[in-house]
């Protein structure tokens, strides 16, 4: 279970996010939502540990975030980012093989391998294994992504704008990959996204954001409504039943 | 079973690179070698062989107080410089970072000139080698300051360590304008880089320097590749980034500080050697630093061997040297390569 | 219109002659040959000179025309007991950047500088100013005589002049002649100031070698200052090592000699060079760059044959000869030490 309790985060003298409260058992989904500027990166980069909390407490299977290092909080959040990294060329399997860093000693282990070489199979990347990363297409680099944040064996994911810059298949793609690992493992996980629609589908909670703070959370067939997008994103919007889940067609903006 | 085929490619590619580490090591001690069997006096490769069994008198001191201890400084410094060299790189997220970028040299430089100008360094050359490594330290000690103290990213060091080489280029030049004509020259010959002045005892001194901070270094090496892919990325898989930097610079200097004391500015070697292994090697710091190091030595054990043949009875100095030996060999690997490699 | 024409050229006919008289009237011009050998005129008499370095005001002050220096180096404070009351003229600056705005402020009517720094363009500068830079180099001993010469006649020193070029012909003369037939001559390695860095072919340090009689090892080289290896000098193993060093203290400083001292124990220790036979019988010494080069390098050249060649100059002593310069052109007492002491133990002689 991963507990937000009162998060709060200043960057000088702006308040970036207040009074933030959430909690995401393993094998379920939360979708972090909102328009641009609404705090859903720095929530984010404060469950991984990239930036710190001004306030209020992260709790992983009771544990307190704050408490643990770097390294331990590496074992428990594993975190998708939304571009591949660039610099120096790496293979697809040294890119992988980087997540069990929070678990090497000094030099990657046998099983350290093997565990990458599994992941990568499961994901069918194994026949990209030896290639660069940046000779990789959008779709295949978003997840390599994310099995390298699966070799870190954590409890819970935390993505970030997985979908933004992939095309309409290899969104369903990545996110059904995302589903069907959390179900299996039995991982949580909190992913940021844009598009209301893939969060409709397939989150099992949605939290929606707005200048900094919760504007409301709950399941997407009760969340998602005219009302609140309007709140929340200033847009005239049609939210129509189908398939069993909410979709949202944007009419127009409202000033 | 098909996982072990899927890691197969790679434990194959780490294989390669072991044994072009290996190869690079047999190189080098080839090339210290032949630098041991050349030289002014008559004593060739068989007056070496000989010297290694039995007390040969006038020989024997010229291969063990002359020879050896300039072929291990060399060795010893290229091997520093390129070590330091791909450290920099790697915290500074920066292809064109060298040992020198932070200004460390001019630093070194620096100290050289205060005391050669103020001090009558030119009588006092342990003093001038002490004032060099501590100044070094110093520079780079105020780049981590004002690191720590704004939270600063790779770039605003790099702007930082400018400012500071120009800021002591300028003191040096000052200092130089009011020194006599005689300590003009002498701050010049330390500028041009030597490595005459490297005795035993001053090889123990830069042994250490090099050979402690080295293996620290090699244990940290898949945080530098993690360093590599980004601040966010190497935070969230439990890299300390800003303690990997600060113990990175701090462990480059010392290394840096420590060649350059007694040498003089030796250039282009911690620059060229990283880039020359990724070239060849992949940028895995597992084998970058190590082999970055030995690359580095090859270029300055070549570099004073040519200084000394090519030109005899004069010597090149080694800091121009280097250059000229470094420049075409990088020329060559960049027509060469088939893929962007940074 | 036509008139005007006339009036014209009658004016220019009339003032021709008058433009080659007059120069001539009141001023007189001299010409001196500098060290670049160029002729260069100087309008006479000087009243008022700025030297840029240590060796011109030396020479001015054996000309005896120290009265006439509105300007020196600015470097000059550091060897206040040498100079004197020269301390407090104005400072101009450094041999190699001279501060131009004061040289101009000073009006002088000529300044001293070396043959080839500061650079041309700065020479053209201060000649677009009016004012006459002299090139000359007064520091080594084969053409300083003839520099002091010209300096003395555009000075109207032609005496003081002659007096102290035939003092230092006089010397030059009798050590060249003693040398001239001296057989074996033996080898040197001349070391200037930075380590290792020895002084070749067309250098001072190469010709005081020649004058005293020795070779220099390093006159094979291709550069005036190579850059040599240990192992190199070990191999030529010459019999005498001489180092021109640098202290910055020197006349009158009581631990000049200590410094030097410590100079020529430290070449002793260089690793593997007790090999060479310079070491060994420890005919090696150090002297203080200023008897090494500039007006007093014929001092230099007294030490140096009693080095290469002990007893063949006994009447020569350079302690008496550098007290008679100072005294007699410098005004100054004798005072300090200047070379480093025999090695103890050695008698100097060769083995």
């Amino acid at each position: 279970m991963l507990e937000i309790v009162d998060l709060s985060f200043h960057y000088g003298s702006s308040t970036i996010l207040r009074g933030i409260a959430a909690h995401v058992p393993k094998g379920r989904i939360l979708c972090v939502a909102g328009p641009n500027g609404a705090g859903k990166t720095t929530l984010l980069r404060c469950l991984t540990g990239i930036a710190r909390p001004s306030g209020g407490q992260i709790l992983i299977e009771g544990r307190e975030v704050l408490r643990m290092t770097r390294r331990e909080l590496a074992t428990r959040v594993g975190y998708v980012p939304q571009h591949r990294p660039s610099g120096f060329p790496m293979t697809v399997f040294e890119t992988v093989l980087m997540g069990r860093r929070p678990h090497l000693t000094w030099r990657p282990s046998a099983r350290d391998l093997e565990l990458t070489a599994d992941i990568l199979r499961e994901l069918n990347l194994e026949d990209l294994a030896m290639r660069d990363l940046d000779r990789l297409s959008g779709g295949q680099a978003q997840k390599v992504m994310l099995a390298r944040a699966l070799a870190q064996e954590p409890s819970f994911l935390v993505l970030d704008e997985p979908t933004s810059s992939l095309d309409l298949c290899h969104q369903l793609e990545v996110m059904e990959m995302v589903q069907a690992v959390v179900g299996a493992v039995g991982m949580g996980a909190v992913i940021a996204l844009h598009d209301l629609n893939l969060a409709a589908r397939f989150a099992d909670e949605i939290m929606l954001l707005k200048d900094g703070r919760v504007f409301a959370r709950g399941e997407p067939s009760v969340l998602i409504g005219s009302e609140n997008i309007r709140e929340v994103y200033r847009v005239d919007a049609d939210v129509r039943m189908g398939n069993g889940r909410p979709w949202v067609q944007p009419l127009r903006c409202v000033r | 079973m098909r996982s072990e085929a899927v890691s197969q490619g790679y434990i194959a590619r780490n294989r390669q690179k072991k044994l072009l580490l290996v190869f690079a090591f047999l190189l080098l001690a080839m090339m210290a070698a032949v630098g041991l069997s050349v030289g002014a006096s008559a004593v060739g490769p068989l007056d070496v062989l000989e010297s290694l069994f039995r007390d040969t008198g006038r020989a024997n001191t010229i291969i063990w107080q002359l020879r050896m201890p300039r072929i291990v400084m060399a060795m010893l410094v290229g091997f520093g410089l390129g070590v330091a060299g791909t450290v920099f790189q790697a915290i500074l997220k920066n292809p064109l970072a060298s040992p020198f970028t932070l200004g460390i040299g001019s630093g070194a430089g620096f100290g050289a000139v205060v005391v050669i100008i103020f001090m009558r360094g030119g009588l006092y050359p342990q003093l001038a080698a002490a004032s060099a490594f501590v100044f070094s330290l110093l520079s780079a000690f105020f780049i981590l300051g004002i690191a720590k103290m704004k939270h600063a990213s790779s770039e605003t060091m790099i702007l930082t360590g400018i400012a500071q080489m120009f800021l002591f280029s300028a003191l040096s030049a000052f200092f130089q304008y009011m020194g006599t004509m005689e300590q003009v020259y002498e701050v010049t010959f330390w500028h041009f880089g030597s490595l005459s002045k490297a005795g035993w005892r001053e090889i123990g001194f830069t042994s250490l320097m090099v050979l402690i901070p080295f293996p620290l270094l090699v244990r940290r090496a898949w945080d530098f590749n993690l360093l590599a892919t980004g601040d966010e990325s190497a935070l969230a898989l439990g890299v300390d980034v800003e303690r990997l930097r600060m113990w990175g610079v701090i462990a480059a200097s010392l290394i840096t500080a420590g060649c350059i004391c007694f040498t003089g500015v030796i250039g282009f070697v911690g620059l060229v050697a990283p880039h020359i292994v990724r070239m060849t090697m992949g940028s895995d710091h597992c084998t970058l630093i190590p082999a970055s190091g030995l690359v580095g030595g090859l270029l300055v054990l070549a570099a004073d061997i040519l200084a000394n043949t090519v030109w005899a009875p004069q010597v090149i100095p080694i800091g121009i040297m280097t250059s000229f030996i470094g420049v075409p060999f990088f020329f060559y690997l960049l027509m060469k390569r088939t893929r962007e490699y940074w | 219109m036509i008139a005007a024409y006339r009036v014209s050229i009658a004016a220019v006919l009339l003032l021709q002659p008058l433009c080659i008289i007059a120069p001539a009237l009141g001023a007189s011009q001299n010409e001196v040959v500098d060290a670049l050998g160029r002729k260069v005129e100087v309008v006479t008499p000087v009243r008022r000179i700025v030297a840029l370095n240590s060796d011109a005001v030396e020479v001015l002050r054996i000309l005896n025309v120290q009265d006439l220096i509105v300007g020196v180096f600015s470097q000059i404070d550091a060897d206040p007991q040498f100079w004197g009351d020269l301390v407090n003229r104005r400072k101009v600056g450094s041999w190699r950047e001279p501060n131009s705005e004061v040289i101009v402020e000073l009006e002088p009517d000529i300044v001293l500088a070396y043959a080839k720094t500061p650079s041309p363009e700065w020479e053209a500068r201060m000649a677009a100013r009016g004012i006459r830079v002299l090139r000359f180099e007064l520091y080594r001993i084969d053409s300083l005589e003839r520099e002091v010469r010209e300096l003395g006649r555009v000075l109207d020193r032609k005496e003081e002049a002659e007096r102290f070029c035939s003092w230092h012909d006089l010397w030059l003369r009798r050590i060249r002649e003693k040398v001239a037939s001296v057989v074996p001559r033996p080898s040197v390695y001349v070391e200037s100031y930075g380590d290792y860095v020895s002084a070749g072919p067309t250098t001072g340090g190469d010709q005081m070698c020649v004058d005293a009689g020795g070779r220099n090892i390093s006159d094979v080289m291709a550069i005036p200052f190579p850059r040599v290896t240990p192992e190199w000098v070990v191999a030529q193993d010459p019999d005498v090592v001489v180092k021109a060093a640098v202290s910055n203290a020197k006349y009158g400083a009581a631990e000049s000699g200590a410094a030097l001292n410590r100079v020529r124990d430290r070449i002793m220790q260089r690793p593997a060079w007790n090999l060479i036979k310079a070491v060994s019988s420890g005919r090696v010494h150090v002297l203080d760059s200023s008897i090494w080069v500039g007006p007093r390098a014929i001092i230099g050249l007294a030490y140096m044959i009693q080095w290469l060649h002990p007893g063949l100059m006994a009447d020569l002593s350079p302690e008496a000869l550098h007290k008679e310069y100072l005294e007699t052109f410098q005004k100054l007492p004798y005072k300090g030490v200047f070379v480093s002491d025999p090695v103890a133990g050695s008698d100097g002689k060769c083995p």
